[in-house]
């Protein structure tokens, strides 16, 4: 993975120091609260329901196994003991002080980790694919691109004060689990004929109030001219992106309002006066990035050992099937670490299982974890014969639930108990769903469930198969249901099932949905194609004949 | 109000053209306005002129006459509207405008490194104390990812 070099090092050592003397004037009142906001977004603090929030970047999802005890670290000394991993591959914490989050700063400094960008409205984090190098579909590894451009977009000081924030991810494989097309910015890896690689951009998606999925606005760039491209987006949607209306302001409102071949044009134009200048990649710019993510050390190995466990045990078998994926290398699988057990929120994670998912990254998969966009994480080379030991120490932390893919793998925003913006809980929700699929999950196949508090949209509702969205109906909790959406390679956004749902019967609906597919799909179809093929009707049908 | 100019604080010898549009003998920045209603007189005169801008400005309603500016201040009319940076940018690199580039409105001492760093080399600062914070805060940082625009 890369590693920070002397420059990189100093340049985060400063940013703490710079934020060490903003926070200090903020509270000896040299700086207004309307000063010090942006500040501390562009530093990853929020101010929310019940204290702060910090948001730590995890470049594309890659932490060593140092840099997450330094994470369980932190939410010991300086939260309750646990920490969030969230939709974008980050971190979050809860419960920090404002007054020691310079010091939470340096501590991550001290591993190479910092927070700049994580909110406001500036570049934010990019993510990319979790399987990123080790799944076998790939064209070009994403990683070596996302940390240029994380080092482009770090501290920029042109668009630091963008009208709104400003989201890129970067997809290596056609199948893409990047959900690039719900970005501001999504990157394709391509080759052209020659063999010469470069990406297909997509500009102007994004979930939120208006959710909408991004358009393909150059086939192929070439990857000298990827930072001068990104830089035209960037500066056309700084120039001309709203700034009279905080919900009109994403590029995709800009986009939109001018028309994808005008904004097209604006930026051809202006890169064309950009693209041949300091800009422009060379291939030694591109190969000392690449330097850092060549192949691990692979031994020879097969798959006997783990044959024989599967043979001997059930429960490791289920885990298998449902948590493990191929690997490109021979003898090696990728292993997914659940992180929606049913005894706790999804996403969370106590400082106890970070340090001891670090020791099993070290352990068995060369001290690296990757995060996921749907709040799991990875251990992503795993030799075949560890898997067995691996999943009796994962299941002694309770993060072995086989449930990856799964109704009771949902993804779903902390709601009205820690956010002030929201219209409804969604804790007890999952809660609720949990507890009535737990048993039922694996035989009920593969559906995605997607959950928001608000229209805001953090749990990424309209891109679930089955999405859930907290509404206000003169004061009470009600939850307006959607069907269809797809955050893959083809994303959709779902289509509303009919009226919103009163909170007490929201699982019960959830049980209908499930049972209408179930009871219609042929052999192995997956909900998807089920919903596509009888239609919502039926579906509409029982869930509100029901009720 | 404070000025700063490549780091250092220094006198202003520039007024801003008010309300009356009462002129002084030279150095005065006038807005695109009054330009286009008296350009005829003003490039007669020879004076050192200013052009006052605001950062929705599109370059093309004045780069064909930028040759006439000693300097073009650019407003902020709040210090989270980042459309001034592009434009400043814009002059120095794609216009290769080599005079003062200025930054007035809402400019915060905490904003002054990355105002430089796009390409403005004067700042007004609203305040002596805003003014000796932001002479500080130009050293905050020794490296950076991003070229400086000049
Ligand atoms: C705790 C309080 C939180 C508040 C007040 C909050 C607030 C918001 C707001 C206002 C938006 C809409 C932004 C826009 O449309 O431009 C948003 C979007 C989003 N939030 Fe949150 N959020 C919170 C927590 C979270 C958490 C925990 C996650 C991750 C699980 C998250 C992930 C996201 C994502 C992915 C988006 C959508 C980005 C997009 O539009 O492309 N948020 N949030
Ligand atoms: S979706 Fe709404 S309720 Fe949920 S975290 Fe975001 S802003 Fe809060």
């Amino acid at each position: 993975m890369y590693l920070y070099n002397e420059f990189d090092q100093t340049l985060v050592n400063e940013r703490v120091e710079q934020y060490r003397d903003q926070t200090t004037r903020y509270l000896n009142g040299e700086l207004t609260e309307e000063q010090f906001r942006p500040l501390r977004l562009m530093n990853g603090l929020y101010i929310q329901t019940h204290a702060p929030m910090l948001r730590v970047n995890i470049p594309y999802g890659l932490l060593s196994s140092k840099q997450l005890r330094m994470l369980a670290h932190i939410s010991h000394k300086y939260d309750k003991d646990y920490g969030h991993f969230t939709t974008r591959q980050n971190m979050q914490f809860n419960w920090p002080e404002l007054e020691r989050v310079p010091d939470i700063l340096a501590d991550l400094a001290s591993v190479q980790m910092h927070s700049i960008q994580s909110s406001g409205n500036c570049i934010r984090n990019t993510t990319s694919d979790p399987l990123a190098g080790v799944c076998a579909d790939e064209i070009e590894d994403p990683r070596p691109y996302c940390e240029i451009i994380r080092q482009w977009s770090t501290l920029h000081p042109e668009f630091s004060y963008l009208p709104r924030k400003f989201k890129i991810a970067v997809s290596g494989s056609p199948k893409d689990r990047a959900a690039t097309q719900v970005h501001d910015i999504g990157l394709h890896v391509k080759k052209d004929e020659a063999g010469q690689v470069g990406f297909e951009v997509l500009v102007g998606g994004g979930l939120g109030r208006t959710p909408v999925i991004g358009q393909t606005i150059a086939p192929f760039i070439a990857e000298e001219d990827l930072l001068s491209y990104l830089e035209a987006i960037l500066r056309t949607y700084n120039r001309f992106g709203r700034r009279d209306n905080k919900y009109k302001a994403r590029i995709k409102i800009l986009v939109r309002e001018t028309g994808l071949d005008t904004f097209k044009e604006q930026v051809e134009q202006e890169w064309a006066s950009i693209k041949d200048g300091q800009l422009k990649l060379t291939n030694d710019n591109i190969q000392r990035v690449k330097n850092y993510f060549t192949p691990l050390n692979y031994e020879t190995a097969n798959d006997e050992a783990l044959e024989q466990h599967l043979a001997n045990s059930g429960a490791f078998r289920q885990w298998f099937q449902q948590n493990t994926k191929a690997h490109k290398q021979a003898g090696y699988h990728v292993a997914f670490i659940s992180l929606k057990s049913p005894t706790c929120p999804p996403g969370d994670i106590t400082n106890v299982q970070m340090e001891r998912v670090a020791d099993l990254a070290d352990q068995f998969s060369f001290g690296q974890i990757r995060t996921t966009h749907d709040q799991n994480l990875a251990l992503t080379d795993v030799k075949s014969s560890d898997l067995y030991a691996l999943w009796q120490q994962l299941t002694a932390q309770k993060l072995a639930t086989a449930n990856i893919g799964t109704i009771t793998d949902m993804i779903c925003c902390p709601g009205l108990d820690f956010c002030s913006l929201a219209n409804a809980s969604s804790i007890d929700i999952a809660q609720g769903i949990t507890d009535r699929f737990t048993d039922s999950a694996i035989d009920t196949g593969n559906i995605s469930l997607k959950m928001s508090g608000c229209m805001n949209g953090c749990g990424h509702h309209s891109i679930g198969e089955i999405g859930i969205l907290g509404v206000d109906k003169k004061g009470e909790q009600w939850y307006q249901l959607t069907l269809g959406g797809s955050d893959s390679h083809q994303s959709k956004l779902g289509e509303r099932l009919g009226k919103a749902i009163a909170k007490d019967d929201v699982v019960d609906a959830i049980d209908d949905i499930v049972h209408v597919y179930k009871a219609n799909r042929t052999d192995n179809e997956d909900f998807a194609s089920t919903l596509q093929r009888i239609g919502l009707q039926p579906f509409k049908d029982k869930v509100y004949d029901a009720h | 109000m404070t000025l700063i100019k490549n780091s250092e604080i220094v006198q202003d010898h520039w007024a801003v053209l008010d309300e009356n549009q009462a002129l002084q003998a030279d150095h005065n920045i006038i807005d695109l306005d009054y330009w286009n209603a008296n350009k005829d007189a003003l490039i007669a005169s020879k004076a050192p002129l200013g052009l006052l801008v605001q950062g929705d400005t599109s370059p093309d309603q004045f780069i064909d006459n930028i040759q006439h500016f000693e300097l073009i201040a650019i407003n902020f009319p709040s210090f989270v509207d980042g459309r001034g940076y592009s434009l400043a940018k814009t002059l120095r690199e794609k216009h290769h405008y080599t005079q003062e580039i200025r930054a007035v409105g809402e400019v915060l001492p905490d904003q002054a490194l990355y105002l430089t760093r796009v390409g403005f080399d004067a700042l007004e600062l609203s305040t002596k104390e805003a003014g000796l914070l932001a002479l500080e805060k130009l050293n905050e940082f020794s490296v950076f990812y991003q070229a400086a625009a000049n």
